[in-house]
């Protein structure tokens, strides 16, 4: 059966099957295409699965189920129907921002389908909580609402010239068009506020697998104290502070995360 | 141009230029964007990230969306922000290419050329394209929600349908995680009536009990009066007419993800449930009165001879609330003559129950001694006739001499009685056969499918003129039967073969009870639409 696969829009590339495998998921507001610096830098010595989320990329929208992704759970309920489906052997799973909280709370209920993470750019809880310093305030999240709003109504039509300029190949724009984090505007919202509401803190202690954390050196959107909250709080885990800027790494500076994740997984 | 001119031109442009490095950071700005936060210096500018000076909101799309972009195809087009760096905060379009250096680490070589258009009125006026859409979007799904619900209280039947109705579409409609209905009635304490997800706590219970006397103190008030609890629980009160029947209490889904509840439709349902509960209350009243009227017309205290004893049994339909017309009688209509009735009447509720009452009081009033059945069922059915009640209705009436066991019988469209004798046989008695009350008042031929096809079971000559009454003289031990349609006629089975296996199950068992035989024959699965009347008499002799 290829439903995981199909649904979330599964690509496959690299070593040969039985090889060990990575699997790298994307965060809020891109899709798989935001791995393209940094995957293809594992594909000789692995097998690389890159990957949308409901809602994200070339994924199967109708597999939207309100209930099921009104939470990280759902996601990550996802992540393990696609790890089983796919069948690789224990994973290196690399994942962005929020889905380095996906992959844990994956790991937390199947540990056995988990090798490593690498959480790039990680954080348990964007909100401020007393003591806890998230970075946000809950009212900033509607603001963020608000901005996705204003965009997404010319969110079509942003790509549409590129289609029209080549009427006689389709395919090109098409391709375009499936290449850049195109997400759909509802579901889009719904992860957004699942995505900066969720508090997953205490869910950190329960994680047993090995784990790296890297953080960029300035990340407006996951700080550097939050990035060693979860080392601290994450038995098993190291920490690389990369020299990047930015909540994007993997886009800004491929070079410096491929190397760190490259350090991290040397024997 | 000459380079100054194009200098002058960069920095009184109509629109905000910048150039940033590859990690966003102001390089250069001209003098609108300086002018736009307050004539900054430009050296006061350089280094700050453009980022930094949107609203949140605008920072972390541009991390999560921009970013990416800028990266992945080199430019973004018409991006709605908002600037909130020096004075009022300022919406702008915002378009970026980036230069070189796209996809390797940041650094030398990446540029990233922004413009920004101020764009006021063009954002107000997308905003409210936005809200207006938001608020289509969510009427419809409020429509969608109502019409759904509406739908199923006008299906529910009974308070119990209703209740069960309002928190399934709370759960499955609105998407509440779990809802409980609370009927208050009168001064008793209110009452947990149905719920869907979770049951409540205890400590839930006395919050929605809190809640729904607060709503009661309050009032007749405004339409959304929903309560929010402390918990986040949401108390929608069920108003009828007149008075608050209870609350629906709603507990919200707590994902970061999910929607909140539509309030206005919940109000909406609110109001909806307590229409729908004061038709409900009605109704059960009515059913209530019809139940107790028949309850009182069934003769209670039957009359005992030494020689004979009477029992009866009377089923209620189970499915339907509404009471079914069967009855049953017995009195004395002189110091020997003992009359029994079982009668049937067409239709259901309180106009069938009254039916019942008058037919009942027409058969004894004019049962008087040396009448005989034949008659007593003429003048009934002239009184049906006369006076339009019971029209349709079907009795057996029957006359038994005590002190010469002998029986005599009439039967209006009703089921034969059936006799069965001390050694294990069993006769329907097929005489004094008429039409149903009301239709024509002359004695008819019985079925001749029965004739034909049930010898031995009957002493009917066809070609004999139709007698208006059948007579049979009852010996010890012999138990006669008088009973309803409901006892022999199921949608799964024609009436012979109902009269059949009634015939079989008094006869294997002559001292079988009243109860034990309606019980074997019902099997506690028959008479779910239709009423089920038996009277027995055993004849000691």
């Amino acid at each position: 059966m290829t439903v995981a696969t199909t649904r979330h829009s599964v690509r496959i590339t690299g070593a040969p099957e039985g090889s060990p495998a990575m699997v790298f998921a994307h965060g809020f507001g891109c899709d798989q295409s935001m791995w393209r610096f940094v995957a293809p830098a594992f594909e000789a010595d692995h097998r690389v699965v890159t990957f949308d989320h409901v809602g994200a990329g070339g994924s199967d929208l109708a597999a939207y189920d309100p209930d099921r992704h009104s939470s990280l759970e759902g996601y990550a309920a996802d992540v393990v129907d696609l790890l089983d489906e796919l069948a690789l052997g224990p994973v290196v799973f690399v994942g962005h921002s929020v889905s380095a909280m996906i992959g844990l709370l994956a790991a937390g209920r199947r540990p056995e389908l988990f090798d490593r993470l690498v959480l790039v750019g990680p954080s348990p809880r964007y909100i401020d909580d007393e003591d806890y310093r998230g970075g946000f305030a809950a009212d900033e999240i509607d603001e963020l609402l608000e901005t996705m709003d204003s965009n997404y109504l010319g969110w079509s039509e942003f790509i549409a010239p590129v289609i029209m300029g080549n009427p006689d190949r389709p395919q090109l724009g098409e391709e375009l068009t499936n290449a850049f984090c195109r997400t759909d505007p509802a579901i889009a919202k719904r992860f957004a506020r699942t995505t900066f509401l969720s508090d997953n803190r205490a869910d950190l202690a329960a994680v047993r697998t090995p784990s790296l954390v890297v953080q960029c050196r300035e990340d407006a959107i996951a700080p550097v104290e939050v990035g060693r909250y979860v080392h601290e709080h994450l038995p098993g885990s190291a920490f690389t502070l990369i020299d990047a800027v930015g909540h994007c790494p993997n886009l800004s500076a491929p070079d410096a995360l491929t190397a760190a994740i490259r350090e991290y997984l040397s024997p | 141009m000459t380079p100054p001119g194009r200098a002058r031109s960069w920095d009184s442009a109509p629109v905000a230029l910048l150039r940033l490095d590859g990690a966003g950071a102001i390089l250069d700005a001209n003098a609108t964007f300086r002018r736009w936060l307050g004539d900054r210096p430009a050296h006061d500018l350089r280094g700050t990230r453009l980022s930094a000076l949107l609203s949140v909101g605008g920072r972390i799309y541009w991390e999560t969306h921009l970013v990416p972009l800028l990266r992945l195809q080199g430019r973004v087009e018409e991006i709605a922000v908002e600037l909130r760096a020096g004075g009022a905060p300022r919406r702008v379009l915002l378009s970026a290419e980036m230069h070189d250096g796209a996809g390797t680490d940041d650094g030398a070589g990446s540029v990233i050329s922004v413009a920004l258009f101020e764009a006021r009125e063009r954002s107000r006026f997308e905003r409210e394209l936005v809200a207006a859409r938001a608020e289509a979007e969510r009427s419809a799904t409020s429509v969608r929600t109502l019409l759904t619900t509406t739908t199923a209280l006008a299906r529910a039947a009974g308070v119990e349908g209703v209740c069960d109705a309002l928190v399934h579409a709370a759960v499955g409609e609105f998407r509440a995680e779990s809802a409980w209905v609370w009927l208050v009635d009168g001064a008793c304490a209110p009452t947990l009536r149905a719920w869907s997800g979770h049951g409540p706590q205890s400590e839930e219970s006395a919050a929605a009990l809190r809640a729904a006397t607060g709503v009661a103190r309050r009032g007749r008030s405004a339409a959304d009066d929903i309560t929010v609890m402390s918990d986040g629980h949401l108390v929608v009160p069920l108003r009828g007419a007149d008075t608050l029947h209870g609350v629906l209490v709603l507990v919200p889904r707590a994902h970061a993800g999910d929607d909140a509840l539509d309030r206005g439709a919940l109000a909406a349902t609110g109001q909806q449930g307590g229409v729908a509960l004061d038709r409900a209350v009605l109704h059960e009243q009515s059913v209530s009165v019809a139940h107790e009227l028949q309850r009182a017309m069934l003769t209670e205290n039957l009359p005992q001879t030494e020689r004979a004893r009477i029992t009866t049994d009377y089923r209620p339909a189970e499915r339907t609330l509404q009471v079914g017309g069967d009855w049953y009688d017995a009195f004395w209509v002189d110091d020997d003559t003992l009359a029994l009735t079982v009668g049937d009447i067409v239709g259901h509720g309180l106009r069938s129950a009254t039916a019942m009452g008058q037919l009942r009081t027409v058969v004894r009033s004019h049962a008087e001694s040396g009448v005989g059945p034949a008659e007593v069922l003429r003048r009934v059915d002239r009184f049906v006739r006369r006076h339009g009640v019971g029209f349709g209705s079907t009795l057996v009436y029957a006359e038994l001499d005590v002190t010469a066991g002998r029986l005599a019988f009439a039967c209006a469209g009703h089921p034969p009685p059936l006799l069965t004798r001390r050694d294990g046989e069993a006769e329907f008695l097929w005489q004094g056969r008429w039409m149903p009350l009301g239709v024509a008042a002359a004695p008819v031929r019985p079925p001749e499918a029965v004739v034909a096809d049930r010898s031995g079971r009957h002493a009917t000559d066809p070609g004999a003129p139709a007698p208006g009454a059948g007579a049979v003289e009852l010996r010890a031990g012999d138990v006669l039967w008088l009973y309803t349609d409901g006892m022999v006629e199921r949608h799964d089975r024609g009436l012979l073969t109902g009269l059949e296996e009634l015939a079989r199950a008094a006869a294997a068992a002559p001292g079988v009870a009243t109860g034990e035989l309606v019980s074997s024959l019902l099997g506690g699965e028959l008479n779910e639409y239709d009423d089920a009347c038996v009277l027995r008499l055993e004849w000691d002799g």
